[in-house]
């Protein structure tokens, strides 16, 4: 049974929330406050994390930004409020795997959480190391290297990465891509995935480019000359 | 700013300076590079060919200005020892050069030079009698004065060009280069920028320097308004956004709900919600009329306590336990004066109502007056606000309390109260009583009930 922690400060919403995730069978664990939040997310053993912006305390993005900085990769699932695309978009920038902006329908969360749990390292379908232009991708070892250096890369970003290493130097849809980390298709206007490739560029210890963006088709893996 | 800082004041003085230092540079160069006119002793053949007819005293006499004395030589001027008309000229000459045929017949010995367009002899003397004659230039003289005058006239275009172009460069520094920079930082401003860079030209003590800092004020406050918006826009669909997110997981779970008394908990759970929307709507909508000055004063005679009074009974009449906390204080300060009831009610509902959510003491309601002014005091036996906090109770969406507590207001009341106030032309205070508490003061004009 998957553990989820929600942090939202909406004690109405949370305990509703509560009871249609519990339904679908999940074991949901509640804090109403930023504090709370990262403290229970740091001592427990979550599969995912459902986590608000506005929160009293530290706000979601500073929860996300201490959690990460702890090298605590859970998955992080946004639910935000707030109006504008950077709002949106600032959360995955931090390391969040995907957002889902208020109000929602339950069943589109329903099914977000379910994707991002469909693809943690233990139900991976093919586990086999892949390889390609310096890069190592090893699902066994939940370990990415590029030329020698290991990534520390999110769960998102690692499914990200095995699929364009998987490539082998192929051009990778970005829908392939959105349906392999992200276990959904894009939606128009979603930058998600763009913002998941920038910060895997960020951690690369040299030459960002190598993961080359094809205008209109989708990315692939440049092989060094 | 001082006269002399002034641009006009400047831009006059230095076009003034610099057209007449051009000016007056090329007069300068002209004479420097132009040929002196230097007297020449008059040749011998003419001394020699006019001797005979100057030598007789009688003919002499008779050379009055005007009359050829031998070809083209024709006297100019004549001076007599005595006599009514002792010093004559030739009416043909310019009078302009009488000067300088007065000096010439007071020199030693016979010159020429050129005088216009003739060249001017002599003097001539014969006893006390003296004259000077003139004739036309020959072709070579006129010749050589038009070459000179050319050479004149190249020296004062080649100045004027140089000195304008200095101007030019002058201006274009000093005035034209400040103007570029302006535009440059409206460009700025207009793409957003809260800073723009405007070198050194808010130092100038002059009308650019005073645009310059308007300019830098303007992108100031317009970044501070802009940024308030932004704020208001996220916070307003931050707070739109969470009922409606609410209502869509309470009508999802109440149509799967089979339980009727916890389909009852959802509708409760969805009327709520709508409520707090349509709250959330109609302030925001107050509030931006007030802002816009769309809300028309009702002024009519208020007693301002018996005012208070109502608002207590109406609110003791929906929760006594509630109403049963407000005392409203005894005194004479309570006024009679001209103002819009609905909105004076509207100011103190707010602020005891708030007092009321976050406190569970007494609320007192108290006043005082002077000559042009009284103020209503609401206080409560809370645990007040931290300081840094009090100026924020005012901006929308500002909430005390920090858990999203569904309960208290939507977190518009203090901002609706203040802009109402400040619509009666009064003003809104916060702050923590010495002996605990938040006091919350409105200050208003007094105005004399007229006795119609």
């Amino acid at each position: 049974m998957s553990k989820i922690l929600l942090v939202d400060d909406d004690a109405e919403l949370s305990s509703m929330l509560e009871q249609i995730l519990t339904k679908e069978g999940f074991q949901l664990t509640l804090a109403a406050d930023g504090e709370i939040g990262l403290e229970r997310a740091l001592s427990g053993s979550f599969d995912l994390i459902l986590l608000d912006v506005m929160l009293p305390g530290i706000d979601g993005f500073q929860l996300l930004q201490r959690l990460r900085q702890q090298s605590r990769n859970t998955p992080v699932l946004m639910l935000t409020a707030r109006g504008d695309d950077e709002d949106r978009v600032a959360g995955l920038e931090l390391g969040a795997d995907d957002y889902l902006p208020k109000p929602f329908y339950p069943k589109e969360l329903v099914a977000r959480v379910k994707a991002l749990l469909r693809r943690t390292p233990n139900t991976s379908v093919r586990p086999e190391k892949s390889e390609y232009a310096g890069f190592t991708v090893d699902p066994a070892q939940n370990e990415a290297r590029c030329d020698n250096h290991v990534l520390d890369l999110t769960p998102t970003e690692f499914d990200i990465l095995r699929t364009l290493v998987r490539g082998n130097g192929e051009v990778v849809s970005k829908d392939q891509l959105s349906v392999a980390a992200l276990g959904r298709s894009l939606a128009p206007f979603d930058r998600s995935l763009d913002v998941h490739i920038s910060n895997i560029r960020k951690k690369l210890p040299n030459e960002p480019e190598r993961i080359q963006t094809v205008r209109g088709r989708g990315y692939r893996i440049l092989k060094l000359a | 700013m001082r006269w002399y800082n002034s641009l006009s004041i400047r831009l006059l003085l230095l076009f003034w300076v610099l057209l007449f230092a051009v000016a007056s540079s090329g007069y300068l160069l002209a004479l420097w590079f132009s040929k002196p006119v230097v007297p020449q002793p008059v040749p011998s053949e003419v001394q020699s060919s006019l001797a005979p007819i100057l030598s007789e005293v009688e003919t002499f006499r008779s050379l009055t200005p005007g009359r050829l004395v031998a070809g083209d030589y024709r006297v100019a001027a004549s001076l007599a020892p005595s006599g009514t008309e002792r010093l004559q000229f030739d009416r043909n000459i310019s009078a302009n050069f009488r000067e300088l045929m007065m000096r010439q017949l007071d020199a030693d010995q016979p010159q020429q030079f050129p005088m216009g367009s003739r060249m001017l002899m002599g003097p001539f003397a014969l006893q006390d009698y003296r004259i000077l004659v003139t004739r036309p230039l020959t072709v070579d003289e006129q010749q050589e004065q038009a070459t000179n005058e050319q050479q004149t006239q190249r020296v004062q275009t080649l100045s004027l060009l140089v000195g304008s172009f200095a101007i030019a460069i002058l201006l274009g520094v000093w005035l034209i280069q400040p103007l570029r920079r302006l535009t440059l930082a409206t460009r700025e401003i207009a793409k957003g920028s809260e800073q723009p860079n405007l070198q050194r030209l808010p130092k100038r003590n002059d009308e650019l320097g005073e645009l310059a800092r308007a300019l830098k004020t303007t992108a100031y406050d317009l970044a501070v308004s802009r940024d308030a918006q932004r704020r208001l826009l996220s916070d307003v669909s931050h707070e739109l956004r969470s009922p409606l997110a609410r209502m869509q997981v309470a009508l999802m779970l109440s149509a799967d709900e089979d339980d009727s008394q916890a389909r009852d908990n959802h509708m409760n759970q969805l009327g709520r919600d709508l409520e707090r929307l349509s709250t959330i709507i109609e302030r925001i909508l107050s509030l931006s009329r007030l802002e816009n000055g769309l809300v028309k004063l009702q002024a009519e005679p208020v007693d301002v306590r018996q005012l208070v009074e109502q608002l207590v009974s109406d609110l003791n009449y929906t929760d006594a336990k509630q109403g049963a906390r407000l005392q409203v204080h005894d005194s004479d300060a309570w006024p009679n004066t001209e103002s819009d009831p609905e909105l004076l009610r509207l100011i103190i509902e707010n602020f005891v109502r708030n007092a009321l959510q976050y406190t569970d003491d007494a609320i007192e309601i108290s006043c005082q007056q002077d000559q042009t002014r009284y103020t209503i005091i609401i206080r409560d036996h809370g645990p007040g606000v931290p300081p840094e906090q009090l100026s924020q109770l005012f901006t929308p969406f500002y909430r005390a309390d920090p858990s999203r507590n569904h309960k208290a207001g939507v977190g518009l009341g203090m901002a609706l109260s203040m802009r109402t106030a400040a619509v009666l032309g009064g003003t809104v205070e916060a702050r923590n009583h010495p002996d605990g508490g938040l006091e919350i003061t409105v200050t208003l004009p007094l105005q004399v009930v007229s006795k119609a």
